[in-house]
């Protein structure tokens, strides 16, 4: 779905026009493992499902660039074998197709030994023509008309049913530029629901006048945060 | 083979029996042996696997103990007691240490002391093991063993899987398990029944095992239960010997047409009277709420008489004030004790003269046991008054009067083929020693509780257990045991797997009280349970304060403050029992028997004469059950019975109501009304609303419904199809998941040290359930929490029956219209409780919410970027 000239939504990426630049958020690949190692067996989910999707994503678009929103993998402390070869393994399925753009997020203190086997940097932002990028936990401090970020992990749910969430792009405002908040390409976790949970990113201000567009077989225009209570 | 024991013993055949020293304890202490145990005491001698099914107060705890003294004291004396461990008692109460106290300390130091005159001294060791033991204890305990083991049944699990103490127990002659009827009926006895045949195991020959019951039916099942399949037991049976004074009392005599602030008046009056005619009543009320409330009132309304005289005593009050109230009670220091359910069980609770049950325990059995707990002896008649709170709670327990009088007991039901506990019991198998295949199996199925296990589920949960369900690569994470294919053995597998076993052992889910906010604030807690079954703009009372439910998170609901609407859900709902299916069958019958008088047009006076001889109430209640009977007649010509169901149509606010009129209990109904719902949903595209009670449930819809072409679809063949999926995006299945999660170790509780807030537990199953769903949809811990919510919360079986009776005609359907609801239907649409049966799936139900959202804003301003 197109929100502008030259940005559309693609499934749960982000997608610019004119600089073929594709948008992934926080996949927080290895969250399984951390769960783990907290006493949660959680079956580990299959980093190839995740790869079918960009498959997807790709074929309807032509990509140059690959910005990865932060939060690439999830785990603080060390990472396992398993968590390093699935990272490794949509990293060079990625460089395929694209120069990557990593972007520092919060969970990522750590990513510095994946990307460097890579010979990736990892960047506080990422700005281009108008468009500005950065991972969403803390403000950076870079103007821009456009600011894109991650962190948030926004989802919705409805009143008639509380407990069926659904990823979703939020756009609105910061100071004077335009926000749009990309959802997490995390597939085992919805997200965090904005319509009752408070907001984390301090980028996001009166979240009630946000523009809503759902993401599930396709993307949906759901007006304004306000008009789904 | 399963015998009861027709004819007592000769007290002078069980005084030969005894040590000289245990008979001259005896003979000067108590002169006389209880009629359990003429029955009891030389059948263990003679270690016979037995069953006493005894009222509290029978001294049935001694039965089983004076045998294993008198053979510890005879082996004492013969110097020939080893260190070793000869006896294990199990009891399911965590408080333990009095009943230690007063049935085996005391008696062994009297027995001693008697000794001594002889020039003698016993050296039995008697020892405590349960979760608050301490850990000096523990130890001291495991370089010099007890003779007698006093434990709960996740101790037991524990010790068992304990190198040290199964070098200890090897010898077991005897196993005593208490309360068994408390146990039999849920996972934690099925738990039990796995560890006492760990225990079997270990001792490689068949020890002495002896159940203790209070009232339950069928005792035969309670016996197989205890012994395990393919042994013999015997069954000493004095349930009734103990005289019992029972009555039915309406606090108003007209309890429909009664303001509530009258009702309430009365009905306080009429308890205040009967404490007073007394020496010590115990008043059980069903909830914690309700318990609460009647101390406050009670105090407020008599404030001379009631002070520091009563006392409250239910689950949420902490162990020091719970044990409070028990010593006090015993001291005699309390004119009146009020709990939920609490006190039903076991502890000595001393001198209590009548028991006051207000509103219907649900079942014949809870209602002997409840009432049971007045007349302390024996041979003292139990005297119980039951206050009726409404016309249905007044004919439900009017037939339950009969019932207990008569009698009839309500079958328990016994869970089966559990796979959590399978799980979580092989866990502590193979962490205990290594084990074949085959041998395994054998073991597991000489647990009653796993007669029927299918291999095909063994199996499954061994995958699950070996890490199966994961990569190899992955396995060396989720693998719990280990496990040789090509020879058939599984053993222990992980260094910490012993610490994982000892910190989440048992089946009792962490308790789950859900914080209550309006924003940061918090007002109170409710119970997991009923959060379930709150939806969105639910109006519920806590404190005595009405709020409305916003959402929840995690383990906090948030809420608003709701002055003005009336609550739509009772908040005692999660705590309320459901009916007994039997005692269902038996209220359905008497309608059955009401409606033939009526429609013969028998007169007022020989309808109201036959109430008084089927039911054993007073005048002033069976004119009022006349009544009731009579508004219905006269109103749809139809009255609901076990034979026949009849469907209610009607509208109100906009709304579609189809009232079904089944009184086969909550847990019948829950099945009955998901399935039609769904395919009532089928039919219409559109959820639905639910109302369930024990008399009937309700289905509700803004649209029309085809319910009776629902329900006339449903089959009793499809039903486990249907109940599956409708089952599939219920709060109660994800619940239930979580706890099945945690038994069978997916979910630790305690990991590494750290111990999890039961939110984090929550959230993450969330995660786990779609994962698990992910692999298979019949993961065995999926499919495990499945069966629990069809065949233990809900009854499946049951249901299944009536569909079939449906089918061959044996009930009728009958349907009618009404303008307002039937006086049969007005409880239930008042309080019956609600769900949301959701129809459309997740993308369906998006499209309809867009399409809401499209017509509400119009679309018209785009927003640009």
């Amino acid at each position: 779905m197109k929100i502008s000239d030259n940005i559309e939504i693609i499934d749960l990426c982000l997608y610019l026009k004119k600089e073929k630049i594709l948008v992934i958020g926080d996949m927080h690949i290895g969250l399984e493992e951390s769960l783990q190692k907290q006493g949660f067996f959680i079956p580990r989910f299959d980093v190839n499902e995740v790869i079918e999707r960009l498959k997807n994503i790709f074929s309807k678009a032509e990509v140059k660039k690959i910005i990865l929103m932060g939060d690439v993998k999830h785990e603080f402390g060390t990472i396992s074998g398993q968590e390093w070869r699935d990272t490794l393994k949509v990293l060079d399925f990625l460089l395929e197709r694209g120069e990557i753009i990593l972007i520092k997020g919060n969970h990522d203190t750590i990513l510095g030994p994946i990307s460097h086997k890579r010979n990736l940097e990892i960047k506080d932002y990422y700005k281009i023509n108008d468009t500005l990028f950065v991972h969403g936990d803390k403000i950076v401090n870079e103007k821009s008309k456009i600011i894109v970020i991650g962190h948030e992990h926004p989802a919705v749910s409805f009143e008639e049913r509380r407990d069926e969430k659904y990823k979703c792009f939020l756009l609105g405002k910061f100071k004077k530029s335009k926000l749009i908040v990309i959802p997490s390409f995390n597939l085992l976790t919805e997200g965090s629901d904005i319509t009752k949970e408070n907001v984390l990113s301090p980028y996001i201000k009166d979240i009630k006048n946000f523009r809503v567009y759902v993401v599930e077989d396709e993307v949906r225009d759901f007006g304004f945060v306000k008009d789904l209570e | 083979m399963i015998t009861k024991i027709e004819e007592p013993h000769k007290k002078n055949d069980i005084l030969k029996i005894l040590h000289p020293f245990v008979r001259e304890w005896f003979l000067n202490k108590f002169g006389e042996f209880s009629l359990p145990q003429l029955y009891g005491v030389m059948e263990i001698h003679n270690r016979n696997n037995i069953l006493v099914s005894a009222p509290t107060g029978s001294t049935k705890t001694l039965t089983a103990f004076l045998a294993i003294l008198n053979e510890l004291v005879t082996l004492d004396v013969e110097g020939k007691l080893e260190d070793k461990i000869y006896a294990v008692y199990v009891s399911p109460l965590k408080a333990l240490s009095r009943d230690v106290e007063v049935n085996l300390t005391t008696p062994l130091g009297e027995i001693n002391g008697i000794a001594k005159k002889y020039g003698k001294k016993l050296s039995i060791r008697i020892g405590l093991r349960t979760g608050d033991t301490s850990a000096s204890e523990r130890a001291k305990m495991s370089r010099k063993p007890v003779h007698l083991l006093v434990s709960t049944p996740e101790s037991l699990a524990l010790v068992i899987t304990s190198p040290k103490f199964r070098e200890y127990m090897r010898d077991i002659r005897y196993c005593i398990v208490d309360e068994i009827h408390a146990l039999a009926e849920n996972k934690r006895g099925v738990h039990l029944s796995l560890s006492i045949e760990r225990l079997r195991e270990l001792t490689g020959e068949d020890f002495c095992r002896i159940g203790l019951s209070a009232t339950v039916s069928p005792l035969d099942e309670i016996a197989k239960y205890l012994v395990g399949n393919g042994n013999s037991c015997k069954i000493a049976d004095v349930q009734f010997v103990k005289k019992m004074d029972l009555k039915v009392l309406s606090p108003v005599k007209d309890l429909i047409n009664t303001s509530y602030e009258e009702q309430s008046r009365e009905t306080y009056e009429l308890i205040d009277n009967l404490v007073q005619e007394h020496k010590t009543t115990l008043i059980f009320t069903n909830t914690r709420a309700a318990t609460e409330r009647v101390v406050h009132h009670l105090k407020e309304k008599f404030p001379k008489k009631y002070s520091d005289n009563i006392g409250a005593h239910h689950g949420s009050l902490s162990k020091e004030k719970r044990l409070d109230i028990e010593n006090k009670l015993r001291e005699g220091k309390l004119k009146v004790v009020v709990c939920s359910t609490s006190l039903e069980l076991g502890i000595d609770i001393g001198y209590i003269d009548l028991v006051i049950l207000l509103g219907s325990p649900k079942s014949v059995a809870r209602c002997l046991q409840r009432i049971g707990r007045s007349g302390h002896k024996l041979h003292e008649t139990a005297k119980g008054r039951i206050i009726v709170l409404d016309r249905d709670d007044l004919i439900e327990c009017s037939v339950m009067l009969k019932s207990a009088i008569e009698k009839k007991i309500d079958t328990i039901h016994i869970p089966r083929n559990c796979l959590d506990v399978l799980a979580q019991q092989i866990y502590g198998i193979a962490i205990a020693d290594m084990i074949h295949y085959d041998d395994l199996f054998k073991l597991i199925k000489r647990s009653y509780c796993y007669k029927g296990l299918e291999k095909s589920d063994f199996d499954s949960v061994l995958d699950y257990l070996a890490g199966e369900f994961t990569s190899l690569e992955d396995r060396h994470v989720y693998a719990k045991i280990w496990r040789d294919k090509e020879t058939g053995m599984i053993g222990r597998r992980g260094k910490l797997s012993r610490i994982i076993y000892m910190t989440n052992i048992g089946t009792i889910p962490d308790e789950t009280h859900v914080t209550v906010k309006i924003g940061e604030q918090i007002i109170g807690h409710i119970d997991e349970g009923f959060l379930e079954r709150l939806k969105s703009r639910d109006v519920f009372v806590l404190g005595g304060e009405r709020y409305e439910f916003q959402f929840a998170r995690g383990m906090v609901a948030q809420v608003k403050s709701s002055a003005n609407r009336p609550p739509t859900i009772p908040s005692w709902f999660s705590e309320m029992l459901p009916l007994s299916y039997d005692l269902g069958a038996e209220i359905g019958r008497f309608r059955r028997l009401m409606e033939e008088k009526f429609l013969k047009r028998r007169n007022k006076k020989e309808i109201i004469d036959f109430i008084d001889e089927y039911l054993y109430v007073d005048r002033n209640s069976a004119e009022a059950i006349y009544r009731y009977f009579n508004e219905m007649f006269l109103y749809v010509k139809e009255i609901p019975n076990d034979k026949k169901i009849v469907i209610e149509h009607y509208s109100a606010y906009n709304k579609k109501f189809v009232v079904f009129h089944t009184l086969y209990g909550r847990r019948v109904n829950d099945v009955l009304s998901r399935a039609t719902a769904y395919l009532v949903g089928l039919l219409g595209k559109r959820d639905v609303e639910l109302g369930i009670n024990d008399n009937g449930f309700y289905i509700a819809s803004e649209n029309n419904m085809q319910a009776k072409r629902a329900f006339d679809s449903l089959k009793s063949k499809d039903l486990d199809k249907i109940m599956e999926i409708a089952l599939e995006k219920t709060e109660v299945l994800r619940r239930r998941f979580r706890h099945c999660a945690g038994r069978s170790l997916m979910i630790l509780r305690e990991y590494k040290g750290r111990r999890k807030r039961v939110g984090r537990q929550q959230v993450s199953s969330m995660l786990l359930i779609s994962a698990v769903r992910r692999i298979s949809n019949d993961f065995s811990i999926l499919k495990e929490a499945r069966r629990e919510v069809l065949e233990d919360l809900m009854d499946i079986e049951h249901a299944r029956e009536i569909i079939k009776k449906v089918e061959n005609g044996e009930i009728k359907i009958k349907e009618i219209d009404t303008k307002v609801p039937s006086p049969f239907a007005f409880n239930l649409v008042l309080q019956g409780y609600v769900d949301v049966f959701k129809v459309e799936d997740r993308m369906e139900f998006l499209k309809r919410m867009h399409q809401l959202v499209l017509a509400k804003i119009g679309m018209t301003e785009k927003l640009e970027v």
